[in-house]
């Protein structure tokens, strides 16, 4: 007999592959595929038997000639449309979403840039690397002083690159931490303008100057920051889309009757 | 699969362990980016081997040992490491953000053989006529509710699930019964 875990599971899985699992949903399921992996078989078994019988109706189905209804069963259905969306216009009450909705409110420290792990593997760590590192390890164990302490020896001792970009976001991130936005956006301004050929740097540093930006109410300058943090096509895209299409509404550069308008059409 | 295990081999070295654990890592990951990615799948392996591979060193210098963390941390860095690669192809345009943004939805079809539809087909024609008919049913209606099913069963909602549930059992050990042939 299944646990009721298992069983909570194995509805997950049947909406997934029937579509209708959020991308949250989706990937707390990943999650649990990859705790157990035999759970990725059951998955596949339910996609295989969809397919199979999604192409055996394709072959079964005939055409189907439709009865036509009623004259007044038209009207009726056109006159109940009319007042449900009158009703819907009469109720209808704006809920203005707050723009701390859309931003980071702590960076975890898993975004602390570190050592490349395949480079050092390959070529041996460099004396860069291992600062950046015990900044990490600063951080984890709470000694915020002690990592931008590290992490501004790097900019001092190895002032070049990916060393610099990645002590210059970091030290963002401690400081952003810490609620100081205006000096973690002198940092991530760096890291980013640093980064200009690193992809993965440049997205965090501009998405981060982003979020920065819109903690010291500078929507404009978040707009653009968040602007170039999508355009990098990274991880924070999407987050970033979302972000970006907020501003630009509260700035008032999106005219959302416009937009209704584009969608109706 | 035990995260914990798989931090003991690690800094253990023990050859024989991270040889199985990664095995399991690597299918579970390629099959992260052939769905949620729409990866290729020589891409989608380049890319799970360099996630682990990350990990491996951050679980070395005693970065990350935490099972929750090192499971985040290698779909984080599988999916990183395959946008990264995919956007040295790809020309970029700096200059715009578009007024849509369209993210594709999962290609769960991606998972699927030729030789295991097969397989499973067999087995579906080897469904008693009743299981047919409601698995059949289930699936055909992606948009009811499971008591959409129970209700045209005339069962409760809890017996649709175990049905449905012993079905995809049954199907499940004729499947692995038949591909080790």
């Amino acid at each position: 007999m299944e646990s009721s875990r298992d069983q909570d599971i194995y509805k997950k899985i049947d909406a997934y592959v029937k579509g209708t699992l959020s991308n949250n949903e989706i990937d707390a399921l990943w999650v649990e595929f990859a705790k157990d992996p035999e759970l990725l078989d059951r998955l596949e078994l339910e996609v295989s038997l969809k397919k199979i019988l999604a192409e055996k109706i394709k072959t079964k189905k005939k055409p189907v000639t439709p009865k036509p209804l009623p004259t007044w069963i038209w009207h009726a259905s056109a006159a109940a449309t009319i007042l449900i969306v009158a009703m819907v216009q009469l109720f209808r009450i704006e809920t203005p979403t707050d723009l701390n909705e859309f931003i980071v409110n702590s960076i975890p420290t898993d975004q602390i840039e570190v050592a490349d792990g395949l480079r050092s593997q390959e070529f041996g760590i460099s004396s860069a690397d291992s600062l950046l590192n015990l900044g990490f390890a600063a951080i984890s164990s709470g000694d915020d002083e002690k990592a931008l302490e590290l992490f501004s020896k790097v900019i001092s001792s190895y002032d070049e690159e990916p060393y610099a970009s990645k002590a210059f976001l970091n030290r963002g991130i401690i400081h952003y931490n810490d609620g100081n936005y205006q000096a973690s956006i002198e940092n991530f301004e760096e890291a980013a303008s640093r980064a200009a050929d690193n992809r993965m740097i440049a997205e965090k540093a501009f998405w981060y100057l982003g979020n920065a930006y819109v903690n010291i109410g500078e929507f404009e300058k978040a707009l653009t920051a968040v602007g170039e943090a999508y355009n990098r096509d990274g991880i924070f895209r999407k987050s970033a889309f979302v972000l970006y299409r907020k501003l630009s509404y509260d700035l008032g550069k999106v005219d959302l009757e416009d937009e209704e308008g584009t969608s109706s059409n | 699969m035990n995260y914990s295990n798989f931090v003991t081999a690690v800094q253990n070295d023990d050859q024989k362990s991270l040889k199985e654990h990664y095995e399991v890592l690597t299918k579970v990951l390629c099959k992260f980016l052939l769905v949620r990615m729409d990866a290729a799948p020589e891409d989608a392996k380049d890319s799970a081997q360099n996630a682990i591979m990350f990990a491996v060193e951050k679980i070395k210098t005693d970065e990350l040992n935490h099972p929750d963390r090192i499971i985040n941390y290698l779909f984080a860095t599988a999916k990183h490491d395959y946008l990264k690669h995919q956007n040295k192809q790809k020309e970029v345009n700096y200059d715009q953000v578009p007024d849509s943004h369209s993210e594709e939805p999962d290609q769960l079809e991606n998972l699927l053989t030729e030789e295991r539809q097969s397989i499973l087909e067999r087995c579906f024609t080897e469904l008693k006529a009743k299981q047919k008919s409601f698995i059949s049913y289930w699936f055909d209606n992606p948009d009811s509710e499971a008591s959409v099913v129970a209700d045209h069963f005339g069962i409760s909602i809890n017996n649709a699930w175990t049905k449905k549930h012993r079905i995809i059992q049954v199907l499940n050990e004729c499947f692995k019964k038949n591909i080790n042939k």
